[in-house]
């Protein structure tokens, strides 16, 4: 049958058989185990839309040349605010994909190279979100880049500025934000390949249980019994990256519709906010993005911006970086080391805390008493309860939650969908798929952006899901 | 999961036909999306009607009609009409012994299409100054390629050394600046469009203040020089930013025709 032909054919020209990518156990085909597939989804996203953009913004007139995307260019509002959302989509996945191995052990020997990539691109991620944020000049912009040179200045490192913002004007500024905006993005891309090339010849790691929850963990890739990466890893990743497109697409564009717009808070509008020197500026509140909020509220804080900014930022990445040598024992199970559980558990409850904080209160200075009261808390409960539940409950438990974990899991299987009601969903999501690209055949893309927007979202997240039905019906 | 379903699963036709739609939708999603690639083409920018535009010069002093250097020799000006991508050549034409000679009002014949149009006279004391399109209907070289050659200052052209023309040294297409910019020689099939000029007698300045015939070149229209479009060729309306207010500047530069 041809059908068939075409995907023996795609197989054989790309040597898809033969790639040396491994397969997966069954159990691995599950969202928690795709999260850096997530991110590099949305990374290919913000490769494709970025070089788009670059057909558009000018340095020269940043602000105008931005908003000109959104309103005078076809299709430019759904490029412009999906290339944000998929920065926003990139950087929650780099943050899950972190907490899940960090909580799993998953930077424990071979992976601490790899941990140490990932830490850096988790940087990186940053560093080019918030300039792609300033390339606006929106009003935000123009702030979060004079913070970001007192930032510089605070740690004693004020000769850095003209190289990254320039001799002062608005050219230079906005050409270099451009410059290390694409910069920073093939660093990124590179140390994501190297990353996965890594993740590839360590293999993947497998559940704790299989291991003992001991390190080295490693799936021997020789073992018959897995299945080989074509085509079901091919085609859950297909799957997966339709998701994340859907979604990178459809919640700008929910966000963008002209009865939802004036209700969303600056933080989350998918375009920029007012220019610098309109009349409106005034009443937006000095918001970084909502990823830097943190350190917003960790500049507030009664210590002094350099220290404000060593605690916020320089000692957290630190602290990351060196977790693979902190943590040397062949404990896998998060209770087993309570030390980094902890630290995670910290860090995360501060990152909420002075986040939400930063929010209510922006830009109000913190007095230390309040700082202790909002700070020490957290650290306390979560250190003593970490410690305590380890060294007093743990013991008695582990044995049954080590072992005992393996018997629950199997039973696990009884809502699982019958593969014909999985075929069913395969075809209605299918013909959805097709019915919102011809639905979205008819609307004008400048007039009715966010409304394509939508149908495009709809439409990659149906496809999505008669993907995943496909091969829940195939390959499960 | 129920013994029947997991034992035999779908039949291998069942799931070929679900394969086929999923490869069906996906292939339609990404064509429906590819529309999106209308995202490249340029929003079009330009203006809506020909500005009347004052002619000054480069410290925004209006010029003079009386005082326009004759037969481009040894300066050539030029100008931006009717947007800032648009040279135009502005000239007071004159004889040999340099003294301006009035221009008349001249029909001009396109050879591509056989359509004709008027093309206006010289303005100024002695109605000698025109104005044409400085950048050559055949492939858009512009000036110093395309320039004009002042009496005694002879280009080689198809019909042999001519003087008072405007040759393009790119391909030698050849046009007459007396005769509304018709063409002499090809390959160009298309006569230099003409800035109509208006002169005040009162202030002796001049004022750019629409086109007639082809449209500019590389503009919108311009390979159709329909009676019409010749009539007024609104292409050149568009492709261009706009000259922002009222005035458009002169400039004036060594004529390599005149010192060669």
């Amino acid at each position: 049958m041809s059908k068939r032909s075409i995907t023996d054919w795609f197989a054989e020209v790309f040597h898809l058989k033969d790639t040396p990518f491994m397969g997966v156990p069954d159990y691995m085909f599950s969202v928690e185990h795709w999260l850096g597939g997530i991110a590099a989804s949305a990374l290919a996203w913000q490769i494709l839309t970025g070089l788009l953009l670059l057909f558009y913004y000018e340095p020269s007139d940043a602000y105008t040349s931005t908003m000109g995307i959104i309103n005078t260019v076809p299709f430019g509002s759904i490029i412009l605010s999906s290339h944000l959302y998929g920065a926003y989509v990139m950087i929650i996945a780099v943050y899950l994909h972190g907490l899940y191995i960090m909580f799993n052990g998953g930077y424990k020997k071979p992976r601490g190279l790899q941990w140490v990539l990932g830490v850096l691109l988790f940087a990186l991620t940053l560093g080019v979100a918030f300039i792609g944020y300033s390339l606006t000049g929106d009003v935000l912009a123009t702030d979060a880049v004079d913070v970001g040179k007192g930032i510089l200045t605070s740690l004693g490192l004020q000769s850095l500025i003209p190289v990254l913002f320039g001799n002062g004007t608005q050219l230079d500024l906005f050409s270099r934000l451009l410059a290390w905006h694409i910069t920073i993005a093939a660093a990124i891309i590179l140390f994501f390949l190297i990353h996965f090339y890594l993740a590839e010849q360590n293999g993947l790691m497998p559940r704790g249980r299989d291991v003992g929850y001991k390190a080295p963990a490693v799936i021997n890739k020789a073992d018959p019994s897995l299945k080989p990466w074509w085509p079901r890893n091919f085609v859950y990743m297909v799957g997966l990256a339709f998701m994340v497109w859907g979604i990178i697409v459809l919640a700008p564009s929910i966000l963008a519709l002209p009865s939802v717009y004036h209700n969303i808070p600056i933080l989350f509008s998918p375009y920029p906010g007012p220019s610098p020197t309109s009349p409106q500026a005034a009443s937006v509140p000095a918001y970084p993005p909502w990823f830097f909020l943190f350190m917003y509220k960790m500049a507030d804080m009664p210590f002094g911006l350099s220290k404000d900014v060593i605690i916020g930022m320089i000692l957290p990445l630190v602290i990351l970086l060196l977790i693979p040598a902190f943590d040397r024992s062949e404990h896998l199970h998060p209770m087993d080391r309570p030390g980094i559980t902890a630290l995670g558990l910290i860090g995360l409850t501060w990152l909420i805390e002075l986040s939400v904080w930063s929010v209510l209160q922006p830009g109000v200075p913190v007095s230390p008493s309040w700082a202790a009261v909002v700070m020490l808390p957290p650290l306390l409960i979560i250190a003593v309860g970490v410690y305590a539940i380890h060294r007093f409950v743990w013991p008695k438990a582990r044995d049954k939650a080590l072992n005992g974990n393996a018997k629950a899991g199997e039973g696990k299987k009884e809502w699982a969908l019958s593969k014909s009601a999985a075929s069913a969903l395969g075809y209605i999501a299918g013909i959805w798929a097709i019915i919102d690209i011809a639905l979205s055949l008819a609307l004008n893309p400048l007039a009715a952006g966010p409304y394509i927007g939508l149908l495009w979202g709809s439409a990659l997240l149906s496809l999505s899901a008669a993907v995943f039905s496909y091969f829940y019906a195939s390959y499960l | 999961m129920s013994a029947d379903v997991s034992a035999a699963g779908p039949t291998m036709g069942r799931r070929d036909f679900l394969k086929a739609l999923v490869f069906i939708s996906g292939a339609v999603v990404v064509a429906g999306m590819l529309r999106g690639l209308d995202f490249l083409m340029p929003p079009e920018i330009g203006v809506t009607a020909f500005p009347r535009l004052l002619l000054v010069d480069e410290n925004g002093n209006p010029i003079k009609a009386s005082e326009l250097p004759v037969n481009a020799d040894p300066k050539i000006a030029i100008f931006p009409y009717p947007l800032n991508n648009e040279p135009s050549f502005l000239f007071n034409l004159g004889d040999s012994s340099g003294k301006p000679v009035k221009i008349p009002p001249t029909t001009v014949v396109v050879p591509q299409t056989g359509a004709t149009y008027e093309a206006p006279g010289g303005v100024g004391p002695y109605g000698s100054i025109v104005a044409f399109s400085a950048i050559c209907q055949h492939l858009g070289c512009q000036f110093p390629e395309l320039t004009f050659y002042p009496p005694g200052h002879k280009a080689i052209t198809a019909k042999g050394f001519l003087d008072r023309v405007i040759n393009c040294s790119c391909h030698g297409s050849t046009y007459d600046p007396y005769k509304g910019g018709a063409v002499v020689t090809g390959p160009t099939e298309r006569p230099l469009p003409s800035v109509v000029l208006e002169w005040d007698p009162n202030t002796d300045y001049l004022y750019a203040v629409k086109m007639v015939g082809p449209v500019i070149y590389g503009h919108p229209g311009y390979t159709t020089p329909t009676p019409k479009v010749l009539a007024n060729p609104l292409g050149d309306l568009q492709g261009g930013s706009p000259i922002k207010g009222k005035t458009t500047a002169v400039t004036f530069h060594t004529n390599p025709a005149a010192t060669g």
